[in-house]
């Protein structure tokens, strides 16, 4: 059963000539356990896709299902509330709150939901990201990379459903972008959350289940997993 | 209040700026509480004590004791209350040394107006005085011989009374006879009924009435709202409190809400996270209770410890209850100066702060 559909979705922005068509009618819908790769050219729509399935976004038509709830039935306030409990975000920028130090990052979470990962777990995952010494750190005396492993980290954390991760290797090196990329397919087969990375950086499609392309405001599947790696 | 405290302690600086301003500002509001109260009670303690409830003073004399001339026996026109004869006069009062502007006050010693001595007797004799405490201060003692700008009389000191100033003159309280012979002087004889009003102390106002057409019955606190200068000066220092309320305000406004414009990213983020406008705006609210109740705390103590260290000249008082009510008023009005970052906080569009 899909976790997260879409249906018949567009966007677009503006009106008139100024009219942008960012999402061209999709229909797209992901299994719990994929790992799913969105690939293409820079402006050709990937990042609304991804904000418009996790409901920062509303769509122009169409309908978006995670866990079968229609986000267009909800209200902000309730949106935000499955933003909390099923959708994980990691970002390009960093999204790591400037004054806590990496194990508060966490504690945050505790604050405003139940249901996150017990500390025996949380010591497993910062053993996997490689971040344990830093748990006393502040975002500011890390570096980029270290940052975007928090992030990740603090996506992971909540045991969202889908996670939604937008670029998530752009600041890294390739080395660490492949590390990000196999923790993202052990996390993904392990609790069994569907996965959906944006990123123009073909290398690492090797680990996804799916890659989609885009282009221009439409969304193709491009290969399966074997295909993809037939082609490597 | 987890956020909240956790953002004080890696910015320290910053919030003690905040806190530094809130406690300036708090120092400033309690001082001139302070100055209020302590001006209010050098017009109106003496009356105060009186623990009255009326003063009878004549319809013409427009609410003034001085103004207001009346006799005795007027007293038997009010009935069912208990009453006491009162004659004023202002003057200047020298002991060789020193000199004080003075009220004295002509009464007699079996009705209730009568002061407790605290230092020496009561008056026995004509011409002698029980004098305000605060006269110590300016160079007077007991037995000393007081010279008055307005007649031959000398005033003896017998005894010291304490809260005893009446329109920021210390009082002396003689018998009527004395303030007859100092206010008449060859005339005393032929006006000793002559006073200036009767108080009156009763249950309550309604009950106080006079047959006689041409007096006034005034309820103590009207009498003391008209002594020359009081309201204003109330006003004066009320007025510049209730500004001091709004700057506060206006101050914790602005201060918020660039530290929230700053942060609007971060908050765009947590918003995108899930995490609800109702818990970021709590957190606001709750930083803002922090910082103002420490600066206010801090600057209470810093009024009453700065208190201690005052010329007795400046005539502060700091009364507890109102500097509470003050401190609290000040702490709700720097909440209502987070509202706008709330507002701020709750417009937010996550999308846009994490520029996707
Ligand atoms: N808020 C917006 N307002 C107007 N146009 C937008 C907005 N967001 C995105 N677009 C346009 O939609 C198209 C797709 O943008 P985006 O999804 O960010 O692409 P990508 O992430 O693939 O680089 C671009 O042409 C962009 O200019
Ligand atoms: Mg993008």
């Amino acid at each position: 059963m899909a976790i997260l559909e879409l249906n018949n979705v567009k966007k677009s922005f503006g009106s008139g000539h100024m009219k942008v068509d960012a999402l061209k009618e999709t229909n797209f819908s992901a299994e719990p356990g994929e790992l799913i790769a969105v690939i293409g050219p820079s402006g050709s729509g990937k990042s609304t896709f991804l904000t418009v399935a996790g409901g920062l976004q509303t769509p122009t038509s169409g309908a978006i299902l995670v866990n079968n709830k229609d986000l267009a039935d909800l209200n902000e306030k309730q949106r935000s509330k499955i933003r909390l409990k099923e959708i994980g975000f990691i970002l390009q920028a960093s999204n790591l709150v400037p004054f806590l130090n990496v194990d508060n990052q966490m504690k945050l979470l505790d604050n405003v939901k139940k249901d996150n990962m017990s500390k025996e777990e949380l010591n497993a995952l910062y053993d996997n990201l490689g971040i344990k010494e830093l748990r006393k750190k502040y975002p500011a005396d890390l570096s980029g990379g270290e940052r975007q492993r928090v992030a990740i980290a603090k996506a992971l954390y909540s045991k969202p459903s889908i996670l939604l991760a937008d670029e998530p290797t752009a600041s890294l090196d390739s080395e660490k972008a492949y590390e990000v990329m196999e923790l993202l397919k052990k996390e993904t087969t392990q609790n069994k959350t569907t996965t959906i990375v944006v990123t123009h950086d073909t290398r690492l499609i090797e680990y996804c289940d799916k890659v989609y392309e885009m282009t221009d405001g439409v969304l193709k599947l491009k290969e399966t997993s074997k295909k993809s790696q037939a082609i490597l | 209040m987890f956020l909240a405290w956790n953002e004080i302690k890696k910015n320290k600086l910053r919030f003690a700026l905040i806190v530094g301003v809130l406690m300036l500002v708090s120092y400033l509001v309690f001082f001139l509480s302070g100055l209020a109260t302590g001006l209010a009670s050098l017009n109106r303690e003496a009356v105060d004590k009186w623990d009255a409830t009326a003063i009878v003073l004549t319809e013409e004399s427009d609410k003034s004791l001085p103004q207001s001339s009346l006799t005795t026996e007027e007293a038997d026109n009010i009935k069912d209350n208990d009453t006491a004869t009162l004659g004023q006069l202002n003057s200047i009062a020298r002991n060789g040394d020193a000199k004080q502007n003075i009220a004295l006050f002509g009464i007699d010693s079996e009705e209730f107006i009568m002061p407790k001595v605290t230092e020496g007797e009561k008056f026995a004799g004509d011409n002698e005085v029980i004098a305000s405490d605060t006269l110590k201060e300016d160079g007077f003692k007991l037995g000393d011989e007081l010279e008055l700008s307005s007649t031959d009389e000398k005033l003896t000191i017998v005894g010291f009374t304490d809260s005893a100033r009446f329109n920021a003159a210390p009082v002396l309280y003689g018998d009527v006879t004395t303030f007859q012979k100092v206010k008449f002087g060859e005339g005393a004889a032929e006006n000793e009924t002559q006073i200036n009003g009767i108080v009156v102390r009763g249950d309550d106002f309604s009950s106080i009435s006079t047959s006689n057409e041409d007096l006034e019955v005034i309820e103590v606190e009207e009498f003391i709202e008209n002594l020359p200068g009081y309201t204003e000066q109330a006003l004066t220092l009320n007025f510049m409190i209730y500004f001091l309320f709004g700057i506060s305000s206006v101050i914790v406004a602005i201060f918020l809400y660039v530290l929230t414009v700053q942060k609007i990213s971060m908050f765009g983020v947590m918003k995108a996270q899930g995490i609800s406008n109702g818990y970021l705006s709590r957190s606001v609210i709750a930083q803002t209770f922090l910082l103002a109740f420490i600066g206010v705390v801090v600057g209470f103590a810093l009024t009453l410890i700065s208190g201690e260290f005052l010329p007795s000249a400046v005539p502060v008082a700091f009364d507890i209850p109102t500097m509470i009510i003050y401190g609290v008023i000040l702490i709700v009005v720097a909440i209502l100066g987070a509202v706008f970052s709330v507002l701020t906080i709750v417009k937010i569009d996550p999308l846009k702060a994490i520029g996707g």
